[in-house]
């Protein structure tokens, strides 16, 4: 069969190895973090255009999460379109919701890393509508605001890690050598969390493009319908049929 | 005679130190708190809504106008007391259990005080129950509930249903925000409002706090 797989850049290296294992004929398009800084409908349109940009396949694989409703709204116009049910991309890490779920139960205050947030990740904002905020260093803020008022935004805007206690790194098998988790390490210090490693998984990766797909732990939505946050275990669902 | 165009300005701007300071001048000058707050910092402060809704100003900008807007509050507020006028209302906010996000809260509260409501700020990662205890204890009329993440937005609903078991739900108005969060989801909740951005959610806010 051939897909089309659009995926966020943070899971370049785990998608493009199962990519490369799968039986099927994938076209790949990766896009970046920053579709995440738009917030849910700003990275649903972004997400839509490619979609209805795809050429015809047999289906549209997304490698993606519900990512803050990102999701929420997309519609599967002559192709369908798959999407593992998720929250986020740490559950995908992870290899299931579950195991992020009793994780994030176990570990509260906890901030997670992998190769693609290193390498490619570091700088994603906390609030969507930070299309100004391009920066979070503390002499590029005095320089824009001024002296007092970049001080207080640097405050503000670094607060959140007060919150954490541990930055967990979630190794997949895939590192050709220990420098992501040095670096992992490295950040946790610089930061004053506890460091933790955690055996990720590339379960998910493998099915979504294996077209092993199983309603438990993927959504699929026929063309005409669209994928809707269900707030539940599902975490995705489909809704209606669309003009 | 103090210069209610500049200190509009200030807020407008940013500047705290000299929104407070200006705010000083006009009291000194025998102005009235209720003038100052009408003529200056209630139309400063829709002009930072509406900058924002045209995306003229971001939120680094609504924060600093709401920093200057509570520093330039800070000496009217022990007057608006002394001469027995009440807060537009008073609200309980945080960010819900397992959601350590906290600057879209914080941005909220803060444009809340800006528009002349008590706060009752109880930070982030809050127990259901903590909620249910604050509005016991302050008698708030409005809870606010904020989560950036869709996996703790179950954490909203549990915090109303802890509400109502606490015999508490009828007595407040509860609205809900973040960036995952919806008007759907609001209304699968329960929740009496929702709002898109900080700079609505004090609109939504006064419209709730007004008798029935």
């Amino acid at each position: 069969m051939r897909f089309e797989l659009i995926s966020c850049e943070v899971l370049f290296r785990e998608m493009c190895d199962s990519v490369a294992r799968s039986q099927h004929q994938i076209n790949v398009r990766f896009l970046s973090k920053g579709l995440h800084d738009l917030g849910g409908s700003g990275m649903r349109r972004q997400l839509q255009q490619h979609i209805d940009d795809s050429p015809d396949c047999d289906a549209i694989l997304l490698g993606y999460a519900l990512c803050g409703n990102g999701l929420h709204g997309l519609e599967a116009r002559r192709t369908p379109l798959v999407m593992p049910r998720a929250h986020d991309c740490i559950a995908l890490l992870m290899g299931s919701r579950d195991a992020h779920a009793a994780y994030f139960e176990s570990n509260p205050g906890t901030y997670f890393r992998s190769t693609g947030w290193l390498e490619r990740g570091k700088t994603l904002q906390q609030l969507s509508s930070g299309a100004q905020m391009g920066s979070e260093s503390l002499p590029a803020l005095i320089e824009r605001y001024g002296e007092d008022n970049g001080r207080y935004l640097y405050e503000e805007f670094t607060r959140y890690r007060q919150h954490y206690q541990q930055l967990t790194y979630i190794e997949t098998g895939l590192e050709p050598n220990r420098s992501f988790e040095e670096q992992a390490r490295t950040e946790a210090g610089e930061r004053g969390w506890r460091f933790s490693k955690t055996t990720g998984s590339l379960g998910l990766f493998r099915q979504l493009v294996n077209g092993d797909w199983p309603e438990a732990d993927f959504l699929i939505v026929p063309p005409g319908s669209r994928a809707v946050a269900s707030y539940d275990h599902q975490v995705i669902r489909c809704e209606g049929d669309t003009p | 005679m103090a210069d209610l165009r500049t200190l509009h300005d200030a807020i407008l701007e940013g500047n705290a130190k000299q929104a407070a300071a200006l705010t000083q001048e006009a009291l000194a000058e025998g102005l009235a708190p209720l003038d100052i707050i009408q003529q200056a910092m209630v139309p400063a402060m829709d002009e930072v809504g509406r900058r924002f809704e045209c995306e003229e100003y971001f939120v680094p900008e609504l924060l600093l106008s709401a920093r200057a807007m509570k520093a330039a509050l800070e000496p009217v507020r022990p007057l608006l007391v002394a001469s027995g006028i009440q807060p537009a209302g008073r609200v309980v906010i945080g960010t819900v259990k397992g959601d350590l996000h906290d600057i879209g809260k914080n941005l909220v509260a803060a444009l809340l005080e800006g528009g002349g409501f008590e706060v009752i700020d109880l930070g982030a990662d809050v127990p259901a129950q903590k909620f249910v205890e604050a509005v016991q204890s302050s008698g708030a009329g409005i809870v606010a509930l904020s989560a950036l993440l869709t996996v703790t937005m179950p954490s909203m609903k549990s915090t109303i249903e802890a509400l109502d078991h606490a015999g508490v739900r009828s007595r407040v108005k509860v609205i809900v925000g973040g960036a995952p969060v919806t008007q759907q989801f609001a209304d699968q909740i329960g929740a009496d409002g929702y709002s898109e951005n900080a700079t609505a959610a004090v609109a939504l806010a006064r419209r709730l706090s007004q008798p029935a």
